[in-house]
């Protein structure tokens, strides 16, 4: 529908575009195993913190799963309908944030479209009587069938939906009991990027009722974070605004991890030195990709209290920026770090093109036999 | 604006008559079928008149309007989205009334508003509003297809069938022609011949001649209705198969109109929302990260000053948003291309919406 949104029409296109997507995430997997844990002041939970992002990943898997049943026979009823898969081919290479919602939509309906749907028991018996009978190709019946899995995929949970509220992890006590430690972390399929978002955020908390049981604040909190999950806003400007109208709640460490953009010389159409790199490596499907990943971290530096009133005093933090960075400071944040995954024959390509890697890039390369190594 | 279940009611309902009416119709069409098969061609009274025809167009317009109307009334629903979008820009009362005693005080208020907002709750909304309309869309499209695949078949067979009894009234035909010089030929010969035993001869052979030329014409006759009786059925056939046609045509212009509407406001609305959040925060949050607690009348008043200023270009932006929001020209010249589709069909019901709407405005 956008000029730079695609939509695959093709039931074998889908398949081969979801099937790359399910090996570069089980990549991904590799590398957050091979990560070390993270370090800074908030270390100690370093290794909690990417455990999650591994269950976000895996999250993330089954969707594209669930999407790829849903879009498997779509092609092959009509020109017009139903509808098809809408992915962004310029920027992200995943699929639209649209097609993220309509499942949000499709799930608070499954109950429905699966009482409707005849079992897939049915499904297979009327299949072969179709074969056996028509001798024509059941793409009805096999529509119906990929419709039902979709529905049984999204009834058994575990995706990463457009919006993934916030939960909240009890990490320990500090300064004595007064303060309670939590991680708290959430995902959102960003609309702007068509990109995965994972956020996590470390936070002490000084209110009377533990948060993860406050129902007074919990919500609050909740609804906050994911209305203000907007790539466009600075992590600087989401802490800032978070700190501000929740006095109680201190953010000290703050996390946005963008997984993607994905380059796929089949099916996106990027411009610059990945494209050129992966059109000239010239590589077999399955070889043809690059993904890289963003990951911006926030950390206060100090904390000052501010009276409100005769007795009482608000704390607020203070972000550790560097000034002479010109790029933490555009960014908002404390560190930038970014990530780049691809296999083995664009990365010799980009060697040779850039023989002392790209600066500030972490490079991971998937060997021949499907080994991640960092480069 | 009336209640969308309740409307949606209605049209399922309407539309399970259609589809009854649907129904009887192509199962008139294939009772006809059987008589002829069983071979009482005479028998088949075929009664699909034109008025039963007639009748099922004027349930399915009745029936598309009132969908058509439906989407209207999306139209409606969405106008909710421009109350949120000014609602981001202008201060509550509470809000206003705040500032009167301190300004800095009102904007921090509704800063914590804006940074709380969210509309994707609506937007699920509209998305599963728009869905359940296309749904009963598609099962129509579905039913109205199957009809015609069913009708399509039965008039394939029947077209065969016609061109055997053409073929054989042809030979028929043909054998009148070559029985007619020898009839002449022997009546002459009778009128010449002079011997009556040769003549008794000749005589007798004229009758058996003319008996089989009596039972052809016959044959000849009992082809020609018959054949006459398939022509009717597949011109009936026919009508109906465009009727569905057409109908099936409508639907696809709905669904069509509704997908790429609700495509089009769900990246509209939810890049306006980020656009004016975005525009109302970022700046004030980088200027007083290091002002720090010591200066917070001042960092209040910068808040203000940018609140204010910012303010200004969301309203701005409000103003320009289509052009603002990067929107590729395809999307807007498909949504013209369906809008235009849409109201080539629908005329009568958009000037009636747009009437409603005005006189509800002159009130």
């Amino acid at each position: 529908m956008r000029d730079d949104h695609q939509t695959l029409k093709d039931g074998d296109v889908v398949r081969r575009y979801f099937a790359k997507f399910r090996r570069i995430i089980a990549h991904l997997g590799a590398v957050t195993k091979a990560a070390p844990d993270w370090p800074g002041p908030m270390g100690e939970a370093g290794k909690q913190q990417i455990e999650l992002i591994a269950v976000y990943l895996r999250r993330l898997a089954w969707t594209f799963d669930a999407l790829s049943y849903k879009y498997l026979m779509a092609g092959h009823l009509s020109q017009h309908l139903p509808d098809q898969l809408d992915i962004d081919k310029v920027e992200s290479g995943f699929p639209v944030y649209r097609e993220l919602m309509q499942m949000a939509v499709d799930r608070a309906q499954i109950d429905r479209h699966l009482d409707r749907l005849p079992s897939a028991e049915q499904l297979r018996r009327q299949i072969v009587d179709h074969i056996l009978r028509e001798r024509t190709p059941p793409r009805r019946l096999q529509y119906a069938m990929s419709q039902r899995v979709y529905y049984e995929r999204l009834a058994k949970g575990d995706l990463f939906l457009a919006q993934n509220d916030p939960e909240i992890i009890w990490l320990g006590n500090v300064k004595g009991n007064y303060r309670r430690r939590y991680l708290v972390h959430w995902g959102v399929y960003d609309s702007a990027r068509n990109l995965p978002m994972l956020y996590l955020m470390i936070l002490e908390d000084t209110g009377k009722t533990a948060l993860g049981h406050d129902e007074r604040r919990w919500p609050a909190v909740q609804n906050h974070l994911v209305a203000q999950s907007i790539s466009e806003l600075k992590l600087l400007t989401i802490a800032r605004g978070f700190d501000a109208d929740f006095p109680d709640i201190h953010p000290k460490l703050f996390r946005r991890i963008q997984i993607g953009p994905m380059r796929s010389n089949a099916f996106t159409r990027q411009s610059g030195l990945l494209a050129e790199v992966l059109a000239e490596a010239d590589a077999p499907p399955g070889l043809d990709w690059a993904l890289s990943w963003t990951v911006e971290s926030l950390i206060s530096k100090r904390t000052e209290t501010r009276s409100t009133g005769l007795f009482s005093s608000v704390d607020t933090e203070v972000y550790d920026i560097d000034h002479l960075d010109p790029e933490a400071v555009d960014a908002g944040v404390t560190a930038l770090e970014r990530g780049l995954i691809l296999p083995h024959r664009a990365y010799q390509v980009l060697m040779h093109r850039e023989p002392a890697g790209i600066p500030g890039l972490q490079t991971y390369v998937v060997g021949d036999d499907g080994v991640v190594m960092a480069a | 604006m009336v209640d969308f279940d309740s409307s949606i009611k209605v049209a399922e309902s309407e539309i399970k008559e259609a589809q009854r009416k649907i129904a009887e119709m192509t199962g008139r069409i294939e009772s006809a079928r059987t008589q002829i098969e069983q071979g009482a061609p005479e028998a088949a009274s075929i009664d699909i008149e034109n008025a039963t025809l007639d009748d099922v167009h004027a349930h399915s317009e009745a029936m598309n309007a009132n969908i058509a109307e439906l989407i209207m009334g999306l139209d409606d629903v969405t106008a909710g989205f421009s109350r949120d979008f000014d609602a981001l820009r202008e201060k509550t009362g509470w809000e206003s009334f705040v500032g009167f005693f301190s300004r800095g005080k009102s904007e921090s208020m509704r800063e914590e508003r804006i940074r709380s907002a969210s509309i994707d709750d609506k937007l699920q909304e509209l998305i599963s509003k728009s869905d359940v309309i296309i749904n009963i869309l598609q099962s129509q499209l579905g039913v109205l297809n199957d009809h015609k695949d069913r009708v399509d078949s039965n008039l394939g067979a029947t077209l065969t069938e016609r061109e055997t009894v053409v073929g054989e009234l042809e030979q028929i035909r043909a054998k009148i022609m070559e029985l007619d010089p020898k009839i002449i030929e022997l009546e002459n010969r009778i009128g010449m011949e002079q011997d009556a035993a040769e003549r008794t001869k000749l005589e007798t052979e004229l009758a058996e001649l003319n008996q089989g030329y009596n039972e052809l014409v016959q044959q000849e006759q009992v082809m020609l209705a018959k054949s006459q009786t398939l022509e009717r059925y597949i011109e009936k056939g026919k009508s109906w198969v465009d009727s569905l046609q057409n109908q099936a045509a409508t639907q696809m212009v709905l669904i069509n109109k509704l997908q790429t509407d609700t495509k089009q406001r769900v990246v509209l609305y939810d890049a306006l929302t980020k656009s004016l959040k975005t525009a109302q925060q970022q700046d004030v949050a980088h200027r007083i990260n290091e002002i720090g607690v010591k200066t917070d009348q001042e960092a209040q008043a910068a808040m203000a000053a940018i609140g204010s200023a910012t303010n200004q270009r969301m309203a701005e932006m409000m103003e320009k948003h289509e052009d603002h929001m990067v929107f590729a020209r395809k999307v807007l010249e498909e949504k013209a291309k369906s809008d235009e589709r849409f109201a080539r069909r629908f005329a009568k019901i958009v000037e009636k919406h747009d009437k409603n709407l005005y006189g509800a405005a002159g009130q």
